[in-house]
């Protein structure tokens, strides 16, 4: 245990060059490192908190936007449901009219339809009906139902108004031909001369009146003054039914 | 541990003679300057484990010196690291094959003490200002300015005479042991070698920097603040 001074004074020597030395290559680099790296780090986290706000900031603008956007489509949804709305009663109130319109113009097309069908079959069961009567009537044509047809118009003409029988004497005098009188069968003298008598009474003494026969009358007459003619048979009267059958029973 | 712990002058240079303590400090300053030289690497790049290390070291010791002297931490690492850094490698020097701790040469602690002794007071007039620095031995009472003498030069003696001998009787003791039992005997001893002289290079370096806080703190830490 001894004291050297010069490893002594060597030795501080030695150690303030080693203090030196390591302050120079060791404490300054590796603080300055460490440093700069803090300084790094808190600018990173500077900027990654900056970029959280901006971000933050954002986010509540787009939230806003979106919330803004709903209330839009909303308001737009709500409008588009009015239009629609709108726009289908519009529709089916035309659709409606339409289908008004195309029903009142179905109805009368139904109507006229079913009023030509009533028509035809009124015609067809006027015809039937006419037919039926005709081959009736010709089943049962015979002198003597022409007998009683023939009392039967005398006494219609005896019985005429004064104004048709001034008509008739009127045609006949101012014709001047002789009275037609037609039968489907042959008259009797005593129906001759009775016809005769009426006749002349209707249209004057002077009167001539010619007598013929005509099987398609059936049975009865048809008797001719000047531009009248008096139908007293069974064929004027089934084509006066078929005519009255044609114009629908006016 | 060649059996010759006392200094051994080499050669001389100038009026000074160069003992193996000093080369052996030489070579330990060749290599803690080879071991710390490195690059200022930025941020972004990768970093050795080496770097990695040296980084850990330097900051563990500024957060050692920080928790004990947080206004002028900084300003201390230098000295006080350096301190550790150095008496952590040379107690360590004499678990090598030839070689003897510079720390088990009087000498060298004492060279060491003188430096902490006049740091304290350096860093304090520093800090403080040399009257005000000089004022605080003779307050509260002037009477009380022998007992600060002596205890500031008992404690840097302690210092010295601390450091030499554990690191003395520690190198001494191992050489007994190898003496008498042999080669596998002394591995234990080894163990502990390392472990007192890191222990010992911490004692030191800490003793150092409470010697300093306590010359800086202790008046208080208002001028700190006004230099910022």
């Amino acid at each position: 245990m001894q004291l050297d001074w010069s490893t002594f004074w060597l030795e501080i020597i030695n150690f303030l060059i080693l203090v030196w030395l390591l302050k120079r290559f060791l404490y300054k680099p590796v603080l300055a490192a460490v440093a700069q790296r803090r300084a790094a780090i808190e600018k990173q986290l500077a900027d990654a908190q900056t970029r959280q706000e901006e971000a933050k900031a954002l986010e509540g603008q787009y939230r806003n936007r979106l919330g803004e956007w709903e209330k839009e489509k909303e308001t737009l949804y709500t409008r588009l449901n009015e239009e629609i709305e709108v726009r289908r009663e519009k529709m089916t109130a035309a659709l409606e009219e339409s289908l008004s319109q195309e029903r009142e113009k179905a109805h009368v097309l139904e109507e006229r339809r079913l009023k030509e069908l009533q028509e035809k079959a009124r015609e067809a069961g006027g015809r039937a009906g006419v037919e039926f009567t005709a081959r009736l009537f010709a089943r049962i044509a015979s002198p003597e139902l022409e007998s009683k047809l023939t009392a039967v118009i005398l006494e219609d003409l005896r019985k005429l108004p004064e104004a048709q029988m001034a008509a008739l004497r009127a045609g006949s005098a101012s014709n001047g031909r002789p009275i037609r009188v037609t039968s489907a069968f042959p008259i009797s003298d005593v129906q001759r001369d009775a016809v005769s008598a009426v006749l002349k009474q209707i249209s004057g003494n002077g009167a001539t009146i010619e007598f013929c026969e005509d099987r398609g009358l059936l049975a009865g007459l048809r008797i001719s003054i000047g531009p009248w003619i008096v139908h007293g048979n069974l064929k004027d009267e089934l084509g006066f039914f078929s005519e009255m059958a044609g114009h629908g029973g006016e | 541990m060649d059996g010759q712990l006392p200094a051994v002058a080499l050669f001389r240079l100038g009026h000074l003679f160069v003992s193996d303590t000093v080369v052996t400090t030489w070579g330990l300053m060749l290599f803690l300057f080879l071991l710390c030289r490195g690059h200022n690497r930025g941020f972004h790049t990768e970093r050795t484990a080496w770097e990695i290390t040296r980084e850990g070291l330097v900051l563990a010791i500024q957060e050692a010196i920080d928790a004990v002297l947080p206004e002028a931490g900084k300003r201390v690492l230098p000295f006080v690291g350096t301190l550790w850094i150095y008496l952590a490698a040379a107690n360590l020097t004499g678990i090598l094959p030839g070689l003897h701790s510079p720390t088990a040469d009087l000498s060298t602690t004492t060279g060491l003490a003188l430096l902490v002794f006049l740091s304290v007071h350096w860093y304090g007039i520093q800090i403080h200002g040399l009257r005000r620095y000089l004022r605080h031995y003779v307050e509260p009472n002037p009477i009380l300015l022998p007992f600060q003498i002596v205890s500031e030069l008992s404690r840097t003696v302690a210092l010295a005479v601390r450091l030499f001998g554990n690191m003395f009787s520690l190198e001494m003791a191992a050489l007994l042991v190898i003496i008498v039992a042999g080669f596998l005997a002394p591995i234990p001893i080894l163990f502990l070698h390392i472990i007192e002289a890191l222990v010992q290079a911490y004692i030191f370096g800490m003793l150092a920097l409470v010697y300093i806080a306590g010359g800086i703190q202790s008046l208080g830490t208002k001028a700190l603040a006004k230099e910022g």
